[in-house]
């Protein structure tokens, strides 16, 4: 029989092995310079980390926001643009579009406020595209060939206009997958700062759809009731307020019942559009239609309302907005096809450089935690102090992978109690693990592997982490079968080296069956966008583990006075 | 090797001792089909979903304050509010946005706080504290966030194609198909959007309003007044008998409306239809609307269905139920000239989704049972591959009974467990194998070899899979949105691999003695 043959060689090869001190050295600094070398792939951004992959889907939506204080009609504007982009695109099948407000609610709007949108400046597209089982492009190919055609297009359109595409999140939801926070105490203040922070992410790689969320101010009008006049006049402060809202919003006076209707119909009163049309923006053209609306008095007189009401251009007051009863203001940004990782660190480090040549002085936060990103700003005049914090997805995966990392800890201290109960010996319960662990080199080459051969970036993420984890205790299992085997025969009284020699080649069959049972079982998950990752990992670290247990595990064995 | 002596019950691990109780227990195959039923019917009965349950509690209160700015807002209402609600215990954050009239207040529970329990500790905050609030403000809204209702998992987007029926019968038409709708089984919420509701418009013209010398006043107390409604009224007589009024409503139609006299003018009395236009219309106040574009330019206006399911029902029956009865309803609609597109369907996704993995499991098993053909033999082979879909069933009952859904996540889960799961079953029957066909076991029963050879795997096998156990635990201490996302992982990984253990060991020895024969060199039969 030939594998009989195969055994007895492999048998006779890690005895050779076990047998040299030079040989057993070799093999210890290969595994040293894989292991090292992976590491650096990830410290060098060889293979680049990201918390979940995109994630094709039949759906994406677009959300467009113009300034306060704009009319539905200019927001309108914006759409029927960016809808004759779309339309052109042979994947697009249908937009629905709604002005005013949010589009149903969806597991990406579910945290970005979708469902609290209502007002003139908002506008909501949904573009459904043919089923992605049919076409050729990923849903997040096609929104990276249209942002540039609609920022272009329809940009000039409406300066002032930001058009965000939000792809469906192939994970938990998040605001956006960069969120910069700027904290202080003046309200003026941190908006002009946060808009110092959005010129940088607009102009950093890979970034795009960069929103503030602060509103700029408008021109608006203030209507101050003259209460002298009032009473003069013989008329009262309530109904002046009464009349102008009845006039230009409407209101609804009465109800009329309808058993044809499923609800009352109600009875709405409000000047007709001709009477509210303004001919210009314009103090003059505003107080000649005020002037048109005239009031009665006890006596019947009528009484023009511009005669009680003194008009003032102002600007607006801008939204204050709290987070844990702190003022802040967000800028929020979006990635194309790229981890939020590298744009942050490259977009913090033009940051510092600016705010610190700029009047501040930048104290970068140095502990270690999940807001080691953050960096304090203070005003070198007044010493007020800024805080900007990072939010968004970089957050979620700070505190994600540092949450698996600490599972992942835990994981290794249980298992190694579980060895040293069996086992009942701290080095051997030591050399599994370590063994285990050195997995990583094939799950982190993998990914590079896996990089080069495919067209789009093959991300290292929270699902290839789940692989690993479970990659410990598959390898664990290998090294075991291994040792209990040799073990075994020790006791039976075969000589060490020729025992672990043996139970290496008689193992090897077992080990390389089941992960070859693991391989195949992943290699349809490698095609999947978001479990691609697990997919990759399981099928590199499988193989490193496999070498690791036949071939390392073997050698550390032999150097262990515990067997 | 081990002892040759195996009757002895003390020398047997639990994996040995598994083995020798079902080896020869008729009543093993019956519990074989009995545990693939058991998955067959928690597979029916899981509901299906596309995305994980996350436990998020969360609330919105809007505080209406008409004529003040965002500092006053910000001082007067929001930072007392905010003080109080910090504290509600389990808050994560609490956002708030002051701007011009009113204050909108968001807070934001940590994961996993209970909804209900969330959303009264919420309103009783909000209510112990109304005297605090200033005295120009309304009444607050808290509106609590409940995801199950929030999120529709089917819309339709219904659009007039030709104009055949006004405005008017469109919506009422939709409306009555919402409430039909509304009745089916395990529908939650169902909601209109870019409608605009019925309504008579009064628009006043304000050059006539002044020719006529009024003021808008008047012609609001004028519509108030006729359309006043009061409840009925009662006398009696002198024999103490009832005797009812009803007053009749004054406004039947339009015209009642037009015909209001809002007062007189040089002698003849002005109508409100000298004054202003009067139209049976939709509001005109309400500024969203909504429409489709398709791709031949198309463009209609839209007015979209969202329907919600309760919490933990299947989103793959309701969606079918609520498809089927459109289909009936397709023809109808059709007549009066109105199309419709299902824009969104979670329950087709998530039932796509869960056929997608059964032909991945299928795949998979598949190309494992080749594979050990190759390297075992087909008996061998076919005994293994049996394995896989006892262990998912297993896990799918245990899940279903755990209260579970099938979703993207728990059908990752399954993936990420199919490799490893036939470890066991590989090791066993490799085990035997080997033994088989072993000089040392010439003399041996093949019940002896089988139990002998399940035993002498079980130790290392148990550790191992218990090292791969505790791997996966820790996940659930995994915090945050991200966490409870995958939460199904940990759930599901471990009990998938318990599972694995007991099949390897109940019913691989025992198919074993069924199927494997000895090799040439070992005669003897049994």
């Amino acid at each position: 029989m030939s594998h009989k043959n195969d055994t007895n060689k492999f048998e006779n090869f890690i005895y050779g092995v076990l047998e040299k001190k030079s040989r057993k050295l070799l093999i210890f600094i290969l595994i040293f310079m894989a292991f090292v070398g992976s590491i650096m792939m990830i410290v060098n951004a060889t293979v680049l980390v990201k918390m979940l992959p995109d994630k094709s889907a039949n759906t994406f939506n677009i959300y467009i926001d113009t300034l306060v204080g704009s009319s539905i009609h200019q927001t309108e504007k914006v759409t029927e643009c960016v809808a004759s982009v779309l339309q052109k695109n042979k994947y697009v099948t249908d937009i629905e579009t709604y002005l005013g407000e949010g589009s149903p609610l969806n597991y990406a709007g579910l945290v970005k406020g979708s469902a609290l949108k209502k007002g003139e400046q908002y506008a909501e597209m949904v573009v459904n595209l043919t089923d992605k089982k049919t076409r050729a492009a990923t849903s997040f190919d096609i929104v990276h060939t249209l942002r540039p055609k609609i920022q272009e297009r329809c940009q000039p359109e409406n300066s002032a206009a930001t058009i965000r595409m939000i792809e469906m999140p192939a994970g938990p939801p998040m605001l956006a997958p960069l969120v910069v926070e700027v904290y202080g105490k003046d309200n003026q203040k941190i908006v002009s700062i946060a808009k110092q922070v959005a010129s940088i992410l607009a102009v950093t790689d890979n970034l795009v759809d960069v929103n503030i969320m602060a509103n700029r101010k408008y021109q608006q009008y203030q209507l101050a009731v003259d209460t002298q006049k009032v009473a003069r006049a013989g008329l009262s402060v309530s109904q002046v307020k009464k009349i102008l809202y009845l006039g230009f919003h409407g209101m609804q006076v009465a109800t009329k019942n309808n058993i044809d209707s499923n609800y009352e119909i109600p009875i709405y009163l409000q000047l007709s559009k001709k009477s509210q049309l303004l001919q210009e923006d314009t103090l003059e053209s505003l107080g000649l239609k005020l002037s048109a609306l005239k009031l009665m008095n006890k006596k019947g007189l009528m009484i023009p309302l511009t005669e009680v009401v003194h008009i003032t251009k102002t600007e607006s007051n801008p939204i204050i907005y709290h987070k844990d009863l702190k003022t802040m203001v967000y800028v929020t940004a979006g990635t194309d096809k790229m981890s939020q990782v590298y744009p942050l660190l490259e977009a913090r480090k033009t940051m510092i450089d600016l705010f610190s040549s700029n009047d501040y002085i930048v104290t970068p936060k140095h502990e270690m935690s999940t807001n080691m990103f953050d960096f304090e700003l203070q005003d070198r005049y007044s010493g007020e102090k800024y805080l900007i914090h990072w939010d968004g997805e970089m957050k979620v995966t700070l505190d994600t992978f540092r949450d698996l990392g600490t599972a992942f800890i835990a994981a290794l201290l249980l298992i190694f109690v579980l060895f040293v109960i069996y086992y009942k010996s701290f080095a051997v319960s030591a050399m599994i693990l370590g063994g285990s662990f050195l997995s990583i080199i094939g799950v982190i080459v993998g990914h590079w592997v896996a990089d080069l051969v495919t067209i789009n970036t093959f991300y290292l993420t929270a699902t290839s982490l789940i692989g690993f984890i479970a990659l410990m205790g598959i390898s664990s299992r290998n090294s075991l079968l291994m040792i209990d085997f040799a073990k075994n025969l020790i006791d039976s009284g075969v000589e060490k080296r020729r025992a672990i020699a043996v139970a290496s080649a008689t193992r090897a069959k077992p080990i390389i069956l089941t992960a070859i049972a693991i391989i195949l079982g992943s290699a349809l998950l490698t095609s999947d966008p978001v479990f691609g990752g697990l997919g990759v990992a399981l099928i590199s670290g499988t193989v490193v583990a496999v070498i690791v247990s036949l071939l390392f595990i073997p050698v550390l064995m032999d150097n262990t006075k515990s067997i | 090797m081990q002892t040759n002596n195996v009757s002895s019950d003390k020398e047997l691990n639990i994996a040995g001792k598994l083995a020798k109780i079902f080896l020869h227990n008729p009543l093993t195959f019956v519990f074989a089909l009995f545990i693939l039923s058991l998955g067959v019917i928690a597979l029916q009965m899981m509901p299906k979903e596309e995305n994980p349950k996350i436990a998020i509690s969360a609330g919105n209160i809007i505080i209406p304050a008409p004529g003040l700015n965002p500092q006053e807002v910000q001082k007067n209402i929001v930072e007392p509010l905010e003080k109080k609600l910090r504290e509600i215990t389990g808050i994560k954050h609490i956002y708030s946005t002051s701007m011009n009239n009113m204050a909108v207040v968001n807070i934001v529970y940590n994961i996993g706080e209970d909804r209900e329990k969330s959303n009264v500790k919420l309103y009783d905050k909000i209510m112990q504290n109304m005297d605090a609030l200033p005295a120009n403000v309304r009444k607050p809204i808290v509106k609590p966030f409940d995801i199950d209702i929030s999120i529709p998992i089917v819309t339709i987007a219904f659009y007039q194609k030709e104009k055949k029926i006004p405005y008017k019968k469109f919506l009422s038409t939709l409306e009555n198909m919402q409430l039909a709708i509304n009745a089916l089984n395990n529908v939650s919420k169902t909601a209109l959007r870019g409608d605009h509701k019925e309504q008579y418009n009064v628009e006043v013209d304000s050059n006539k309003l002044n020719g006529y010398h009024l003021s808008l006043g008047q012609i609001s107390t004028a519509i108030e007044s006729l359309a006043l409604k009061i409840p009925n009224v009662d006398v009696t007589t002198k024999k103490n008998a009832l005797v009812i009024m009803s007053v009749e409503s004054s406004i039947k139609s339009i015209k009642d409306i037009e015909n209001i006299i809002v007062a007189e003018y040089m002698g003849s009395p002005v109508y409100l239809k000298d004054v202003a236009h009067v139209s049976d219309g939709v509001e005109i106040q309400k500024k969203q609307s909504a429409n489709i574009r398709f791709a031949d330019g198309k463009q209609h206006d839209l007015i979209t269905l969202e329907i919600s399911k309760l919490g933990g029902t299947n989103a793959v029956s309701v969606s079918e139920d609520i498809k089927e009865y459109l289909s009936h309803q397709r023809e109808y609609l059709k007549s009066l000239g109105i199309e419709y597109k299902v824009t969104r369907d979670y329950g087709q996704r998530a039932s796509v989704a869960v056929d997608e993995l059964g032909h991945h499991i299928l795949v998979t098993v598949g190309i494992i049972f080749i594979m050990l053909i190759v390297f075992l033999g087909w008996r061998e082979s076919l005994i293994v591959s049996f394995t896989v879909p006892a262990v998912l069933a297993i896990t799918l009952f245990v899940a279903y009974m755990s209260g579970q859904t099938i979703n993207r996540i728990t059908l990752f889960a399954f993936l990420l467990s199919l490799g490893i799961l036939v470890d066991a079953g590989i090791i066993v029957i490799e085990n035997i194998h080997r033994h088989m066909h072993s000089q040392e076991a010439k003399d041996k029963t093949l019940d002896t070899i089988i139990i002998e050879a399940t035993n002498e795997t079980g130790n290392p096998t148990n550790i191992a899979t218990f090292a791969i156990v505790l791997t996966m635990i820790p996940m659930v201490f995994v915090g945050g949105m991200m966490g409870s996302f995958m939460k199904p992982i940990p759930l599901n990984v471990p009990v998938a691999l318990i599972a694995s253990l007991f099949v390897a060991y109940i019913f691989v020895p025992y198919l074993s003695r069924k199927l494997l024969k000895r090799t040439k060199d070992t005669q003897e039969e049994i």
